[in-house]
Formats: structure tokens, C-alpha cells, sequence
């Protein structure tokens, strides 16, 4: 997949250099179009503090497959983006500049997570908002595509015809 | 799965002529009369037209070719298949999520079936500043009866649903004057899956209607087929190179083909008619092409009632108010259009602001929430010049479009007027789409609470279902892309039939509009062209 780090802009780039660039280039968060184990740590990590209160712990494990399907259909530039911004989340230099967690995605406490959520949702660094906004609107579309899900929102379902 | 009859899967039976993705491959080389690039709203009316003159036409459509058999209302299928870039196409900061077609009926396939004709006022402004002489009330009124007879356009008289009741009643409380919709549909089961495709066919998109008509008569249509460029030399278009394209849209290797046709229409909706145009090098010599793309922004207020609302259910967007796009003078302020959309999980969940437990305590309200959106008018005023396409480096479309102060001051005057209207209604709270707003428990405590919300992109929860524009029609050649007769102003033999030949928004749902202006200027062309006259019928 073809990289564009110039996408990712001026501040992601500072981050990238101080010291886990060339390690989040080899550790993209998508590979063929499916998350890669980074991609993984980022989105369980995510979906932990995104969906807290609506999902139960064994919940999170399957949205990686419905979010392989999502990431699937998305156009190529999407999917590039996505990649790295992935990368750059995961990687320990761009997780704690630009997410703002101290400890890696799979061991970090749900209100650590939150924090670092709001920390980015808030920021008056648009990237900070927009990685913030994919996590966000990704989890949701992929929990919430499961008839499973259904039920916590008190929605029947299309009617059959 | 529908198990109703598929009038689509029928046709296919009675051997149309389709093309690319499950069906035959295309042939290299086309040669017809007219290509129509696109099969939504502008597309099937010139199809539908085009063919009734007698004319070969081949029809390419970007996206897969579906119908209802396919439709299980379902919000997993439909968006990565019916949408463009699976429902979550966004302008280049992000800040605005795009949701436009990309099927076998464009927009037509998953659009809500609002129907208005141009306001009067808009086609006022084209005459005044973009030279459109004729493009007023009366004499485009015989295009737009065709049109709604054509697609059974009527007022809806069906009992609202109570998402869409809710803005009647509240409006009727502040004394604001509200109205039915008008919408394209025959034997409406009052589902509410419109956005999934109709599963019962009884929206009459181009899918069900103008596209099948054109099938019927012979035309060929291609399918998981991408327009990529028109060959163009001495002010003439000479080819169109296709590829062959995967669900995602990434091309295929080895798959091009080239259709050379007599005259070309371009109808690929507002944000991809440009960007055909750009990777074409077509000739700019007044740098209009892309520029002063609009998108009705639209902000959106939430409000829980005690009684279920169950915003899922029955027709959506059957009550709308105009009322404050008639407060201002329509170069003033900004003025929107308020309706009532209906609500979905996967679209709810993703739209909503916030997360973990106050996320999930907005969530588990969705049986009891009520969901207002508010249209902003853009396009009118010095600060409103819209958005424009640009080409990324792989040759796809970008819509860089600023959501500036201007833009903004509108966005927060419709949030008041909205919750003012919710808590009129009944509501027992109001959550404005804002990711710094909280639920809020009365008016005055909403109102306070609006005023101080800093009116910022990707803080603002910004969507658009209406792209238009960055190919305007006018009449004199500085001002535009395409002549009043939609005519590309240096390329004789190319045509410009759809949404991006407005020169502002339209200030309502815009598919009526784009069947009754491309439905006058397909008439025209199949005269030009054939001598014939032909009326949509």
C-alpha cells in the first residue's frame, strides 16, 4: 500500500521523527485491507473506551472482523490513511504525543483511554479530532451493524416483507 | 430478501444489455450515439429521452447494479454497496460526511424521496447573476409536471410518522408554518428503508423508472464501470476511456475500455461530472470548473421524548418548514430548511456525539429520540462560495470545502431554532449534535447553552446528502462551465445533465429539481440531435 506520510501533516510528522517512524512504516495498521495485529491493539483499545457502558469485555473481539469488512469497502485513499494513522497510534511515539495514552492500547484502563479519547476529540489539533472522529464513527458503524446489537437500542429490526 | 417481483431482475431476464462486474465484460472499443456517463437523476431522464428519440445509447454507472431482491434493509449491506465510498465520503478536512450514491439509480436508489420544485426565489438569483434567462417558474413549470407525473410525485397524505409529527407540532405550537413533502413513490408500504434501497419498488427511482425505460428501447448499460476521461482535441470530445472497477472502486488492471459516441453527456453527480472534467484536462479558460460546489451543510439537533418515537419507521421526511429561509433576504444570513430524517442504527451510532457511558445512556434513549436536520442554504452570499473538487494524486475526487464563520453563524441559528421547536413539541430533553454540547433540560438552559458553543468545524457535527454545482450552467461564458442549454461552453459535443450545473444550492432537496431542468435540456438535445421532439411521459 502506497504511504503518503505528507497526508498525515506537519504535527504527526514531528511525532514520527522524534522517534518511531521508521518503526510505525514497517508496522502498518492494515495489510490488504485488514487490520494488522497494530490495527488490532489500536481498535480493541479503542472500542474498550468507546463502547464502555454499551458492549460487554467478550463483545470487542468480534468487531475486528465486521471492521476488516467495513475497511474493505472503503476506497484505496481511505484505506491508505487509515493505515498510518493506525501506525502512528500504535507506535509508542504516537501514542503517547499524539493520543496522549501513557501505557500501549492493550494494557491501558478503560478511564486512561477515555482520557486520551476526550484529550483528542477536544484538541484544537484538527488531525488530533479527525483520528479521534475515524475510531469513533468506525467502532460505532461496526458494533452497531450486528443485529446482536440491536436489543441495547431497543430496535426491532426491518420488518419483513 | 424481498419476495416481491424485481422488475430489475426481470429486465435482465428479457435480455437488457448489461455489461462489467457479474456480467459479460465489456467489449473494448463502443461506438453508439450518445454516452450517458452516470445513471442517476440527470442520467435516467436523458436515457429515458434520448432513447425514446431513437438513439443508441450506452449508459456507465460507477457503481453495482442491485435492486430490491437485494434490498433486505439492511444499513451492512446497503452503505458499502449502494453508496460512495461506503457512506462515509468526507470533504478533504474531514470535517463533512458525504452520503451520495453509487448504484445503478445514483442518488435516485437511496435518496429519503423528498420532492420540491426550484424555489423561485433560486431560479431569480440564477436569472440575476448567472444570466439564465427562461429559467423561471413558468416556463420550466410544463418540465417539472412531466417529471412528477413520470415518477408519480404527490403531495403524501399518509398520517406522518412521529419523528416528522414532532416538527408539525412543535412548529404549529411557535406558529410556524410546516407542510407535507411531496414524495416520488407509488404504493409506498411506509417502511422507512428508503436509504437502503426500496425494497417493495415503490420509490420511483431511476432504478424502477427512467433507467429500465432506456433498457427496454436497447440501451446498453455498464456496470462497475468507471468514466475516467474524455480524449478531447480541437474543442471536440473524441472518446471516453473507461476501466473496469472492484466494489471499492479500485481499478482493474487490464480492463479499459474506450465508447466513441456522437454527442456525451456528463451526469455523474456533483462531486464526480468535475472531477471527469479535471482528470480529462478539459478547457477552464475562466477557472470554473469544481469551484462553488455546494452541499446544503446540514446540523442536526436530537431531542428524547417520553413517548416512542421509533425514527425508523414509516416514510421519512414527510413535514418540512421553510419558514426561516424566508426570515432573511435570501443574500442575507443564512437561511436553512428544517426536516425530520429518519434514524437507523449504524447512522445514529456513528452521528451521535460522545462516547462510553454517556454515549450509551444517548443510545439506549433511541426508541424515544426524535432527530431534526436543518438544510443551510449556501451559495447566496460574498462568504458562501461553497467547496471545490480537486484531484488527489490517484486521480479521485476530493471536495475541499471550508466551513467558514459565515457558514457556522447559519449552523448555530438552526440548532436554536430547532431545539426551540423540540421542547415546543414536548421534549423532555435536547441534545444538540455538537461534540461540547450536552443534554440540556428547557429551552432557556438550550438556548444559553447555544449561544456559547463554539461553532467549529469537526466540533459541529456536519453532514450533507445534496452535493451540487462545480459545473454551472449560465449565461454568459465567464460565469460558467456549461451554457443555459447545458451544453459544455467550449466542447460542443459534450452535455452536462445533473446537480452540477447549478450555480448555488437549490435551498431544498434537490432531485426534483435536477428532473425538471435536465428533462428541458434532454428534450433539446434529442431535437438537435435527432430532429425528433420528445416529452417524459
Amino acid at each position: 500500500m502506497k504511504r503518503r506520510w505528507l497526508l498525515l501533516g506537519a504535527f504527526s510528522g514531528a511525532v514520527l521523527a522524534l522517534g518511531g517512524g521508521s518503526l510505525a512504516l514497517v508496522r502498518p495498521g492494515l495489510r490488504d485491507g485488514k487490520l494488522t495485529e497494530s490495527g488490532r491493539d489500536v481498535f480493541g483499545g479503542a472500542a474498550r473506551g468507546l463502547l464502555d457502558g454499551t458492549a460487554r469485555a467478550d463483545e470487542i473481539a468480534p468487531l475486528f472482523a465486521r471492521i476488516d469488512t467495513l475497511v474493505t469497502g472503503l476506497p484505496q485513499h481511505a484505506q491508505g490513511e487509515l493505515s498510518q494513522l493506525l501506525a502512528l497510534l500504535e507506535s509508542a511515539p504516537g501514542r503517547r504525543g499524539f493520543a496522549g495514552l501513557a501505557r500501549p492500547w492493550t494494557e491501558a484502563s478503560v478511564p486512561e483511554i477515555q482520557d486520551a479519547l476526550q484529550s483528542m476529540r477536544v484538541s484544537s489539533v484538527s488531525l488530533r479530532q479527525q483520528a479521534y472522529q475515524a475510531l469513533h464513527d468506525i467502532v460505532g458503524a461496526a458494533y452497531f451493524s450486528d443485529e446482536a446489537a440491536w436489543a441495547f437500542l431497543d430496535y426491532p429490526g426491518p420488518k419483513a416483507i | 430478501m424481498s419476495s416481491l417481483p424485481d422488475p430489475v431482475r426481470d429486465g435482465l431476464k428479457r435480455g437488457w444489455r448489461v455489461n462489467g462486474g457479474p456480467y459479460a465484460k465489456a467489449p473494448a472499443r463502443i461506438v453508439c450515439d450518445v454516452v450517458v456517463v452516470g445513471s442517476g437523476a440527470g442520467a435516467g431522464i436523458t436515457a429515458d429521452l434520448l432513447t425514446q428519440a431513437g438513439l443508441d445509447v450506452v449508459i456507465v454507472e460507477e457503481g453495482p447494479l442491485k435492486s430490491s431482491a437485494d434490498f433486505r434493509q439492511h444499513e451492512s449491506d446497503a452503505y458499502p454497496s449502494l453508496y460512495q465510498e461506503s457512506a462515509a465520503r468526507k470533504t478533504a478536512d474531514k470535517a463533512i460526511n458525504i452520503l451520495q450514491g453509487r448504484c445503478v439509480g445514483g442518488s435516485t436508489t437511496v435518496n429519503w424521496t423528498s420532492s420540491f420544485r426550484t424555489p423561485v426565489e433560486t431560479l431569480e438569483y440564477w436569472r440575476a447573476n448567472y444570466k439564465l434567462e427562461g429559467f423561471d417558474n413558468d416556463t420550466l413549470a410544463p418540465y417539472f409536471t412531466q417529471a412528477e407525473r413520470r415518477l408519480n410525485i404527490a403531495t403524501w397524505l399518509e398520517p406522518p410518522n412521529e419523528n416528522n409529527d414532532l416538527l408539525r407540532r412543535g412548529a404549529a405550537k411557535l406558529g410556524i408554518p410546516a407542510a407535507a413533502i411531496a414524495r416520488n413513490v407509488k404504493g409506498c408500504w411506509n417502511l422507512g428503508s428508503c436509504g437502503m434501497g426500496c425494497p417493495t419498488n415503490a420509490k420511483q427511482s431511476m432504478l424502477v423508472t427512467t433507467i429500465p425505460a432506456a433498457l427496454d428501447r436497447g440501451a446498453t448499460l455498464l456496470v462497475e464501470t468507471r468514466a475516467d476521461r474524455f480524449d478531447i482535441a480541437n474543442g471536440k470530445v473524441h472518446g471516453l476511456r473507461c476501466v473496469s472497477v472492484r466494489p471499492n472502486g479500485a481499478a482493474v488492471t487490464g480492463s479499459e475500455s474506450t465508447i466513441v459516441a456522437r454527442h456525451y453527456v456528463l451526469a455523474a453527480g456533483a462531486i464526480n461530472s468535475p472531477a471527469v472534467l479535471l482528470r480529462s484536462e478539459a478547457p477552464d479558460p475562466h477557472g470554473c470548473l469544481g469551484r462553488r460546489t455546494f452541499l446544503h451543510p446540514v446540523v442536526l439537533s436530537a431531542a428524547v421524548l417520553e413517548q416512542k418515537v421509533a425514527g425508523w419507521q414509516g416514510a421519512p421526511q414527510s413535514i418540512y418548514t421553510d419558514h426561516f429561509l424566508h426570515t432573511e433576504p435570501i443574500d442575507g444570513r443564512m437561511g436553512f430548511k428544517l426536516e425530520a430524517p429518519p434514524l437507523h442504527p449504524v447512522i445514529f451510532a456513528s452521528t451521535v456525539a460522545g462516547f462510553g457511558r454517556t454515549q450509551a445512556r444517548a443510545l439506549k434513549q433511541f426508541a424515544h429520540t426524535h432527530v431534526l436536520l436543518a438544510l443551510l442554504r449556501d451559495g447566496f452570499h460574498p462568504h458562501s462560495e461553497g467547496g471545490e473538487v480537486k484531484l488527489r494524486g490517484d486521480g479521485s475526487p476530493s471536495l475541499d470545502y471550508p466551513l467558514n464563520d459565515y457558514v457556522m453563524e447559519g449552523g448555530r441559528r438552526a440548532l436554536l431554532a430547532m431545539a426551540e421547536i423540540q421542547f415546543a413539541a414536548g421534549a423532555r430533553e435536547v441534545l444538540p449534535v455538537h461534540e461540547l454540547a450536552s443534554p440540556y433540560t428547557s429551552w432557556p438552559q438550550a438556548r444559553d447553552a447555544i449561544h456559547g458553543l463554539p461553532m467549529k468545524p469537526l466540533l459541529t457535527k456536519v453532514v450533507s446528502a445534496h452535493v451540487m454545482g462545480g459545473c454551472a450552467f449560465a449565461g454568459e461564458e465567464r460565469l460558467g462551465v456549461a451554457r443555459p442549454d447545458g451544453v459544455h461552453w467550449q466542447l460542443d459535443n459534450l452535455s452536462i445533465h445533473d446537480g452540477s450545473l447549478f450555480p448555488t444550492s437549490i435551498g431544498a432537496n434537490p432531485q426534483l429539481s435536477i428532473y425538471g431542468i435536465t428533462n428541458r435540456l434532454a428534450q433539446a438535445l434529442a431535437k438537435r440531435l435527432t430532429g425528433r421532439d420528445v416529452i417524459l411521459a
